[in-house]
């Protein structure tokens, strides 16, 4: 007995300095001792310290770097665009759109206020230095940058600066309609850089091997310095950074002590990590149902919000394959496949309200939506339709076989990468080309930019990112000369209506060609878009002002300026 | 005993040549390391993929490569191995594969550490103890609980650990246990008692998956080791001589009993080091096996090449250093 309470009395004091010493150890996403502080998950690791790079630029690098770069604008969660006027002293203006009379030029002006986070004035500069580092090599001013998109850039012919102010001129004869987007949260940097600091380094950026130095620095130096609400204080690419309140930020105050970002690459830890009150949100890149649905059980306590996210499935056809050449066997396939099954078979448990895209270029909540595929019966399952259109042409179904002149039709290879949303729909889309005759085998791939270079596939199902800047999609997408035409399409209407989305004066004008572009591709039954993959968000409902955005790569931390703690 | 050393030493060195070639050869041809640029939207311009191609040596020939892998002659002064460095990534220009590496093994080793001191003290004790106890009801349970540990996934077995230690912290009303993180960035600024309490809350949940799994292996080795020996005729012996069972058993039989288990830890080690993956991953410590698995998901051909040889050279070691514990521990074994 006397032995059983010295065992108990060593175990309760074990318990208690275990929890004393614990207790010293501090924890994250507590606001205990008056500090506001919020632990953010960012979904993998940031592989650099900027998101200029092809190698090291990533949604994660752009989010983790949130609260630090400035930029002119951005995308809102409800589809509307903004100028951020805190970092503007106005609004950007098109000087000149008249081609005819001169080239496309545009200027901005940046706020008297702006500085950078050791007081240096932010200046037309920082823009051109931006915009420098973002060009393609052959553009000569930066020898070794190898920034991730150069599109936008590269029509830049020159950025003259007088102080606060950047005059921007385009290439002779070159149209931008999205030219906002040059320095706003959605370029390839996630905003804007400091150019002062290149010349503190002893870097003179007007020589192109040395602003490739500072583009090396940039990519390989943790941040000391911010135009936003907050600055890094700590950190690595490993773990996490730290970030507290810049205290030269020129515009509201932030509302947080310190926002720690951990960097947590699976998603199966999330629930645990946020029960244990380890993190306090996170806005995840990919769809999972098992997380979602323990969020839904666990109640109180969190927000979770889904919606329609901006990766988007479809299906292509390999218009090389001596079959899936002819135009109404194509257009039987895509009749046969049942789309809404597919999505249903995914997405439905969780998220009931998801949507089938009927436009290849722009969601349904986007002003310039127009439905191109419902009428066309492509992705409606319609196997009588699919039939029909088969027997039309001559084709014939003999003991469940599809033929063309005694000879059976196929079989062709399903593609796709091991995914379990590409799983459910490969043998969805299996099953329902076996209803027309069609025998199909599965093959899976991991090298999925290798399979779509090489096109060695007949039918595949992949998917796209979306963004809010739409003009150069159509042209990316189906232009006879683009390297992501995979399948091989080549129609001059296509090319022409793409070419014009791409160099239209106005988005307006670039959205009536991108619709005309659709128009001209659905009757080629060429691509079939399934759905837009859902996206979820979490957050603890202690936090206030948190909210995702599936307009930006930035999601939840696009106003981080703005968290605060609820009362 | 120096002379089988070396001689061992120097054997490994064609062998661990031959692996490179053939993991070099099946990395090569297993993809594209710029896949992901290719796919990327916008496509970037063709000069940024020449610079990448240039970069990463994918403009060279494969022989070629492995040569520079190997030599770094006609390189760029990022790549050769004779020279100690690892070659570029396609992670970023400025991802320094030896540097990570490097500090992953250390992040692994502190993880691992632990657990295998825990497992193998575990696994002697309950083996020995299943062994002297031979089908008594306490030697079916460990004999239970070792399955048991063996046949769950680590995966799952570490997010059930994971949701105990989120409830122990419930029950508790502090967080005792944290369930992701190494705690290396919790632990600046500590006092020592704050570092230990630190180390306790964050290595605790996967030192316990770590050590489970190993010990379960472990134990079952263990047992029938010390079953073989204590029906051996030195012990039927020792105890005819009137020996005491404790001393019996202590240095006579668990002596002789530890030989074949130790030279399984030995190797089983360096597995762990390389096979802590999944329990790396559900707690999220930035160990080698996270540097695994990024190096597959970004097509790093040169990371993966380092990690493998890494891993080679610890099977290698490991395994010398288990041929010459036998020599150490079993008196009847001397190396020529």
């Amino acid at each position: 007995m006397h032995k059983r309470r010295k065992a108990l009395a060593l175990a309760a004091a074990g318990t208690s300095a275990v929890l004393a010493l614990t207790a010293c150890g501090g924890g994250g996403g507590s606001d205990e001792g008056g500090t506001k502080e919020v632990t953010w998950v960012i979904n993998s690791l940031p592989s650099t310290w900027a998101a200029i790079s092809s190698a090291g630029g990533s949604v994660y690098t752009v989010q983790m770097l949130s609260g630090v770069l400035p930029y002119t604008g951005q995308w809102q969660p409800d589809g509307t665009y903004e100028y951020d006027l805190t970092v503007l002293a106005e609004e950007p203006k098109v000087i000149n759109d008249d081609l005819d009379a001169g080239p496309f030029q545009y200027s901005i002006t940046l706020a008297e206020d702006a500085v950078w986070s050791d007081g240096t004035p932010m200046t037309g500069d920082d823009l051109r230095v931006t915009w420098m580092m973002g060009a393609s090599p052959d553009e000569g001013y930066c020898t070794t940058c190898d920034p991730r998109s150069t599109t936008t850039a590269d029509m830049i012919e020159k950025i003259e600066v007088d102080g606060k102010t950047a005059t921007v001129t385009l290439k002779e004869g070159l149209a931008d309609p999205e030219w906002m987007g040059m320095f706003d949260a959605h370029n390839v940097a996630g905003g804007f850089y400091p150019a002062h600091l290149a010349e503190e380094n002893g870097w003179d950026i007007d020589d192109p091997d040395q602003l490739g130095e500072y583009y090396t620095w940039l990519h390989d130096t943790r941040p000391e310095f911010s135009g936003g609400p907050y600055m890094i204080v700590d950190g690595d690419l490993e773990n996490q950074v730290v970030k507290e309140p810049n205290p030269e930020w020129f515009g509201e105050e932030p509302k947080l002590d310190r926002i720690i970002m951990t960097y947590n690459t699976d998603e199966g830890t999330f629930i645990n990590a946020f029960q244990n009150g380890e993190i306090d949100g996170a806005n995840p890149a990919q769809y999972s149902e098992d997380i979602v649905t323990q969020l839904q059980d666990m109640g109180e306590g969190v927000t979770l919000t889904i919606a329609e996210g901006n990766i988007w499935e479809h299906v292509d056809i390999n218009l090389g394959n001596e079959f899936l050449k002819d135009k109404e066997l194509r257009t039987a396939i895509f009749t046969a496949i049942n789309r809404d099954q597919i999505a249903e078979r995914n997405f439905g448990a969780t998220y009931p309200e998801y949507e089938l895209k009927n436009n290849h270029i722009f969601g349904s909540d986007s002003q310039y939506f127009e439905d191109h595929i419902t009428e066309s019966g492509q992705g409606s399952g319609d196997v009588e339709a699919a039939t029909e259109i088969l027997e039309e042409a001559g084709y014939e179904i003999e003991d469940g076989t599809l033929t063309l002149d005694g000879e059976q039709v196929g079989p062709f290879r399903l593609r796709s990468t091991d995914t379990v949303v590409r799983n459910n729909s490969l043998q969805l889309i299996q099953a329902q080309l076996n209803e027309i005759g069609i025998e199909t085998t599965i093959e899976l791939t991991d090298d999925l930019g290798t399979m779509l270079a090489e096109r060695d596939y007949d039918i595949v199902q992949f998917g796209w990112s979306g963004t809010p800047y739409f003009a150069t999609s159509a042209a990316q997408f189906w232009d006879s000369e683009s390297e992501s035409n995979f399948g091989g399409l080549a129609n001059d209407d296509v090319d022409e209506a793409a070419e014009g989305s791409a160099t239209a004066l106005t988005l307006d004008e670039a959205a009536v060609k991108a619709n005309e572009a659709v128009a001209a591709v659905v009757p080629e039954a060429y691509v079939l878009p399934i759905m837009a993959e859902p996206n979820y968000f979490f957050v603890n409902d202690r936090l206030a002002n948190v909210q995702d955005n599936l307009q930006s790569s930035y999601r939840a931390t696009y106003n981080i300026g703005e968290w605060d703690i609820a009362q | 005993m120096l002379v089988y050393t070396v001689r061992r030493v120097l054997s490994s060195i064609p062998i661990l040549i031959l692996a490179s070639v053939l993991t070099f050869v099946l990395i090569d041809v297993s993809g594209d390391p710029l896949s992901d640029l290719r796919m990327q939207q916008p496509p970037p311009d063709p000069s940024v993929i020449q610079l990448a191609e240039e970069r990463l040596y994918l403009d060279r020939s494969m022989p070629e490569r492995y040569w520079l892998w190997m030599t770094g002659i006609g390189g760029h002064g990022d790549i050769g191995l004779l020279q100690g460095k690892f070659g570029p990534s396609t992670q970023s220009t400025t991802y320094d594969i030896g540097e990570n590496l490097m500090m992953r093994l250390g992040t692994t080793l502190r993880l691992v550490g632990a657990a295998m001191v825990f497992a193998f003290g575990l696994a002697v004790i309950a083996g020995v103890v299943s062994a002297m106890r031979q089908y008594s009801k306490l030697d079916y349970s460990l004999t239970f609980i070792g399955f048991l540990a063996l046949a769950m996934p680590v995966f799952w077995f570490a997010g059930i650990i994971q949701q105990a230690g989120v409830g122990f912290n419930e029950l508790a009303g502090s967080m005792v246990f944290a369930t992701i993180g190494d705690g290396q960035f919790q632990a600046q600024g500590l006092d020592f008692w704050g570092q230990i309490g630190n180390t306790f809350k964050y290595m605790t949940l996967p030192t316990i998956v770590l050590m489970l799994t190993s010990f379960a292996s472990w134990s079952r080795y263990q047992r029938t080791s010390m079953l073989e020996v204590l029906n051996s005729d030195y012990v039927r012996l020792a105890r005819a001589k009137g020996l005491p069972n404790r001393v019996v058993i202590r240095r006579h039989a668990l002596r002789t009993a530890l030989i074949p288990l130790t030279t399984v830890v030995a190797v089983g080690v360096a597995g762990v080091i390389d096979g802590a993956i999944l329990t790396e991953r559900v707690f999220q410590w930035r160990g080698l096996g996270e540097f695994f698995i990024t190096a597959v998901e970004k097509n790093d051909s040169y990371a993966l090449m380092a990690w493998l040889l890494l891993s080679g050279t610890m099977v290698i070691v490991a395994n010398l250093i288990a041929d010459l514990l036998y020599g150490v521990l079993d008196p009847r074994i001397r190396y020529e």
